[in-house]
């Protein structure tokens, strides 16, 4: 079969695939686009298009915020998972020797996001609340005299659930980069006089790179996204820019919520694309 | 024992319930070319692991250059690796791969730029220098892995099975290449492979390994000629090997019964086997002749089953009685001289059959 025409199969093999992402994606998010122009407060295919919801958006500073807020803590998520997504990545595949035990700290790792991400939310309500296990915890050990109520219906608690909920997803990557560097690079390194921790930083960190990064975005674009934890955890007095996008597509403003939907969008393209700046990750899996 | 730039001292490893290295012991000197020698899964490779501190020895100790080795870490210890696949760092270029082992000992800069030149220049891959691993041949990564291991100045070069991934036609040029390196910098080499032609040709020292344990240490031309054991005999090519029973001694002569006749051999140093011992001896196929005369005192007749023509030699295999093969060897040079299906009478002289050594734990 010559070239040109194996590219036409192939071609041809992805048309369905491509006709369903036309039809489900490109199209609802143009459309998405185009409602953020509407200059009329409600559903109109008539309306007038401009610019008034987005200068009404910047001329808030509770809504820029809001936005600052919602990068912030995709930021500070990216911080924390990295760590201990590497930490735990490392442990696994090169702490861990037998590769049944190796099986079963990725299974209970993996096991928890079988149930639905709202089941999982709610879940960390008695954990959390003034009575939750971890007062008690702290009672018990003696930490605090008095039960403290930082951890439910605040941003501390919404971190901490959505640490749970997104190290997985800095994790898997870097398990698989981990995986495929062969052990007599290491070895090479130390009969080249590197003492471990060099070798960590020079050869294994180097390495496993596009999977920190693919791990990362995953966080970036979930924290970006995630308006469950907010609501459930945050209770009414957290928000992030999804909170808006639901609160004002409840209340019947399609254009506001859309300009803050394309917002959104824009940052989290902005972002994965400062991100795949650091590393090309077509290399990934080529050690 | 400060001559020995290595010392392994009954050097035991496991894993698990399986022993990789049994009890082993050797000393080399300063400048030696050792080659480990011996079929996969003999522990060649974990000797060298346990040298090279990749490994912890369960027991024995580990001398390099007159100091106990065996708690200090591989980055300590004044060795350098090559690996089989070379192991070079796919994101470094070759310049930064090479200067890797200055750069962990610290050096200034300056210095590493200017023996990383040198030492590209010595090993003829200055025009790499700003490559990257994977746009190498394997022959440029061998140099590189070569150079890199070497810049350090290492007392001893560990290499694991270092040009068994190289094509066939390369090697050859390569093996001599290294030996050259070798000489030049008078670096201890320890060389592990499983071909034997690789550790006659460059070997000062062989030690040929079978299930975890040493069968022979010796000289290229001692283990050919002279091999100790009945794996040694069999393991290296070119050699008949028989098994018997001993029949009687007579003066400088043990005489032993085989399936396919009665022969005689002479008795090893340190006495004959007792009559009635099991044992086994070898003789060179080059060495026997298929016009036996008055000299050639041991004989057997055989049927010629294939002729393969090697160029420097020509090797007949030939069935015994009991349809077991016995390979013969002539010069390729001259002319043939039994065809395919022609009966023949073997013959070797008394003092061409080595007798083996009982094999260890079974004394």
């Amino acid at each position: 079969m010559n070239p040109r025409k194996r590219s036409l199969v192939s071609h041809v093999l992805a048309l369905p695939s491509a006709l369903w992402m036309l039809g489900a994606l490109v199209i609802p998010t143009l459309f998405i686009v185009w409602v953020s122009f509407w200059t009329t407060r409600t559903f109109s295919l008539e309306s007038p298009l401009g610019l008034l919801n987005y200068t009404k958006f910047f001329n808030r500073p509770t809504y820029v915020k809001l936005l600052a807020d919602t990068v912030q803590q995709s930021l500070l998520l990216m911080a924390i998972t990295v760590v201990l997504g590497y930490a735990i990545a490392y442990f696994v595949v090169m702490k861990v020797r037998q590769p049944a035990l190796q099986l079963g700290l990725f299974l209970a790792l993996v096991i928890p996001f079988w149930t639905s991400v709202l089941i999982r939310t709610i879940a960390w309500i008695p954990f959390l609340g003034v009575t939750g296990v971890i007062n008690q915890a702290l009672l018990f050990l003696r930490v605090v005299d008095e039960p403290v109520s930082v951890f439910l219906y605040s941003r501390t608690g919404i971190t901490l659930a959505q640490v749970s909920f997104y190290t997985l997803l800095a994790t898997g990557p870097v398990v698989y980069t981990l995986r495929n560097i062969p052990p007599s690079l290491p070895e090479a390194a130390r009969s080249l006089k590197a003492t471990p921790l060099r070798v960590f930083w020079r050869i294994t960190v180097p390495l496993t790179l596009p999977g920190i990064l693919i791990g990362q975005i995953l966080v970036f674009l979930n924290v970006m996204a995630d308006f469950a934890t907010a609501s459930a955890i945050g209770g009414n007095k957290h928000a992030f820019l999804g909170n808006i996008v639901i609160l004002l597509y409840d209340s019947g403003q399609l254009p506001f919520a859309s300009v803050i939907a394309v917002l959104l969008m824009l940052c989290m393209l902005g972002g994965v694309a400062a991100l795949l700046k650091v590393v090309d990750i077509r290399r990934l899996g080529v050690p | 024992m400060a001559d020995h730039d290595l010392e392994l001292k009954r050097v035991t490893k496991r894993f698990g319930s399986f022993v990789a290295v049994r009890d082993l012991s050797l000393a080399v000197e300063h400048g030696q070319f050792v080659c480990l020698l011996g079929p996969s899964g003999c522990g060649k490779t974990t000797t060298l692991r346990v040298i090279a501190g990749l490994e912890d020895a369960d027991e024995g100790e580990v001398w390099i250059s007159g100091v106990r080795m065996n708690d200090v870490p591989p980055w300590k210890r004044d060795i350098a690796m090559m690996f089989q696949d070379f192991a070079l760092f796919p994101h470094m270029t070759v310049r930064k791969q090479v200067g890797f082992g200055l750069e962990m000992l610290g050096r200034p800069k300056e210095e590493i730029r200017r023996r990383v030149g040198e030492t590209l220049a010595t090993f003829e891959i200055s025009p790499l220098a700003e490559r990257k691993p994977d746009t190498l041949s394997g022959g440029q990564k061998q140099r590189v892995a070569l150079a890199r291991a070497l810049i350090t100045q290492p007392r001893i070069l560990l290499l694991d099975e270092p040009i068994g991934s190289l094509d066939f036609s390369l090697r050859e040029a390569v093996m001599l290449e290294l030996k050259d390196v070798q000489r030049r910098l008078g670096v201890t080499f320890i060389w592990v492979t499983h071909d034997q032609n690789e550790a006659l040709a460059l070997g000062d020292r062989v030690v040929v390994m079978n299930h975890a344990r040493i069968e022979q240490v010796g000289t290229p031309e001692a283990i050919f000629e002279r091999p100790l054991t009945r794996f040694v005999a069999s393991f290296i090519q070119g050699n008949n090997v028989f098994e018997g029973v001993v029949e009687s001694v007579e003066g400088d002569c043990v005489r032993i019964r085989t399936p396919v006749g009665s022969f005689a051999v002479p008795p090893r140093d340190g006495g004959p086997p007792p009559p009635g011992a099991n044992v086994s001896f070898s003789v060179r196929a080059a060495l026997l002749t298929e016009r036996p005369g008055p000299e050639q005192a041991n004989r057997l007749p055989a049927t010629c089953h294939a002729v393969e023509y090697l160029g420097s030699i020509r090797r007949y295999d030939l069935r015994l009685e009991d349809r077991r093969s016995i390979k013969y060897e002539q010069f390729g040079a001259q002319a043939a001289r039994i065809r395919e299906g022609e009966v023949v009478t073997l013959g070797w002289q008394v003092e061409d059959g080595i007798l083996h050594a009982p094999p260890e734990g079974a004394g």
